[in-house]
């Protein structure tokens, strides 16, 4: 236990390092437990946004972001929250990436629970894992969910669709 | 600066400990990784349970002579710490020969995403020590090679396959039509003294699921998940002395993702293959159990194993003469459980699936066992420690 602590305090140690003062914005990795999926919904409130969830150990992931972060350069603030469902040991690699795509300044989290499949779980029931994975929810928030690559046409389509 | 990060931290467990329980879920966060659940697990001719496990960056071997009430003291296989990957899908394996000969493989991780090179040891004395891990994969790069799998036949022969990606070229994002994955192969006729070069058995595979390899009565056999067309993502088995990769399943799941999540193959003692594995295919969704005839190669209509509400998955399949033991994984939402199923008749017919055991915290998959006396199912889990649960015989 004492050596997951220390882990655990070298994660945050490292982020802190890197992320300054900018601890409780958006704009660095952030753990997502339990209740993330809640406050990420909570910030987009009445708005639509897209859910990505992806991980370094994926092959398609690495397209999927290059993408959205072409889409990004476009249009800075998409309304996007970006999870990997890697673990917060993999937290440098994870900043590399998104910094490569262009997403580093969005709202991105890292799976942080000993249990990675109850957040898995808890986000969709019938989720399996398969990546990357994608919801894009409307204004009210009603979802549909998509595994594999989201494609540039259907995704700059849902855009315009809702507003963006 | 130290004051800062300290205060940074204070602050960012504060910031973090939002909602609840993140404190502690933060404590626990990176230990799916360094706990390393995932173990390889065999039996011997004399009924002996032999284990490999990651313990602080080595692969050890131990075994049990008592029924799995204790373990021998671990044996190190690789002398120094290093990255031996044990997930899920990329676990130690372990063989054991009639002849006392203990053969390894496992997935050396190269410190970036998905590089790692293919290792084998094995141990002419029994277990006591191991020769130094060669590499298998023949390409050297720091690439993917990845999603070993083993077999013995217990008179020399060792096969190992695993997936690939010596023919990719283009590393950037433009992509190509075909994966650049294959299915490779290493022989080996005298016992793993030697491997023959590596053999490239099928090109477009699936590039994140494991693979599995079963020794029939006609040879070594493969299964893995392949890519058909652009991106269906069905099944395929090849005899890696004959060669040409045949379909086995038609589930039609056309997807551009990861599935990290393969598949099992099992060959009988009257030379039927076993096969388990999972899909999100148009056709069908869930785990599924399928024979198929060693003579005419005609194949059983697909069985679903387990709740797919409750995320059965992760199959796996052993076969001893005509008995057949499969085993898979359940998840609730909170807790995880095992399970089993075993056949008497070579997978004619099914006794009833039992629920083994749960687990509060973390669990590996299941690694069923097998052999004349016995049908186990070994199973790691961070809160209960690794547990060894036999079955219940009873004739279905």
């Amino acid at each position: 236990m004492k050596r997951l602590l220390v882990v655990w305090a070298v994660f945050a140690m490292t982020v802190c390092l890197a992320g300054g003062a900018n601890v409780a914005g958006a704009a660095e990795l952030r753990p997502f437990t339990a209740g993330s999926l809640a406050a990420i919904q909570a910030h987009f409130a009445g708005k639509p946004f897209i859910l990505t969830l992806w991980s370094l150990e994926c092959h398609h992931c690495a397209k999927e972001l290059q993408l959205l972060g072409r889409l990004v350069r476009e249009k800075r603030n998409l309304p996007l929250a970006i999870v990997s469902t890697d673990s917060p040991a993999d937290v440098q690699a994870l900043r590399a990436a998104l910094k490569r795509h262009g997403l580093a300044h969005l709202d991105t989290w890292i799976f942080a629970d000993a249990v990675p499949e109850r957040l898995r779980f808890a986000i969709d029931p019938v989720w399996h894992g398969e990546l990357p994975r994608s919801y894009l929810y409307d204004a009210a928030h009603r979802r549909e969910a998509h595994s594999g690559l989201l494609g540039e046409a259907r995704l700059k389509a849902w855009l315009k669709q809702n507003g963006n | 600066m130290v004051l800062r990060t300290l205060l940074c931290c204070a602050l960012a467990g504060f910031a973090w400990a939002a909602p609840v329980q993140a404190a502690e879920h933060a404590a626990r966060g990176p230990a799916a990784k360094s706990a390393s659940l995932a173990v390889g697990a065999a039996l011997d001719a004399r009924g002996r349970l032999w284990l490999a496990r990651v313990e602080q960056g080595r692969l050890q071997v131990s075994f049990s002579q008592d029924g799995d009430a204790s373990f021998s003291a671990p044996v190190a296989v690789t002398a120094a710490p290093g990255i031996v990957v044990a997930d899920g899908e990329n676990r130690p394996k372990i063989a054991v020969a009639d002849n006392g000969s203990v053969h390894l493989t496992w997935l050396q991780g190269l410190g970036k995403p998905m590089a790692g090179h293919i290792r084998y040891a094995r141990s002419t004395d029994g277990g006591r020590s191991f020769a130094p891990p060669i590499i298998v994969n023949d390409d050297r790069q720091e690439i993917s090679h990845r999603f070993d799998s083993l077999a013995i036949d217990g008179k020399g022969g060792v096969a190992v396959v695993w997936l690939d990606a010596r023919e990719r070229k283009d590393r950037g994002a433009k992509g190509s039509p075909e994966t650049q994955v294959g299915l490779y192969a290493a022989l080996s006729t005298d016992g793993g003294a030697r491997f023959a070069p590596n053999r490239k058995i099928a090109a477009h595979t699936c590039q994140c699921c494991r693979t599995g390899l079963a020794w029939s009565a006609d040879g070594p056999v493969a299964f893995w998940r392949h890519v058909y067309g652009r991106n269906v993502r069905d099944f395929a088995v090849a005899n890696l002395k004959e060669g040409a990769p045949r379909r086995v399943t038609d589930d039609d799941w056309r997807i551009d993702a990861c599935p990290h999540h393969g598949g099992g193959i099992a060959a009988d003692g009257q030379g039927d293959l076993h096969i388990v594995w999972f899909t999100q295919g148009a056709r069908r969704q869930g785990i599924f159990y399928r024979r198929i005839s060693g003579t005419d190669f005609a194949m059983g209509e697909p069985m679903r194993l387990g709740d797919p509400a409750r995320q059965a998955g992760h199959p796996a399949v052993v076969a001893q003469g005509a008995r057949v033991l499969l085993s898979w994984r359940e998840f609730d939402g909170r807790h995880f459980s095992a399970w089993a199923m075993l056949s008497i008749d070579a997978g004619r017919s099914w006794g009833p699936a039992q629920r083994l055991a749960d687990a509060a915290q973390a669990a590996d998959y299941t690694v069923p066992l097998i052999d004349a006396r016995r049908a186990l199912v070994v199973w790691n889990t961070a809160a209960e420690g690794l547990r060894v649960l036999p079955l219940s015989e009873d004739t279905p």
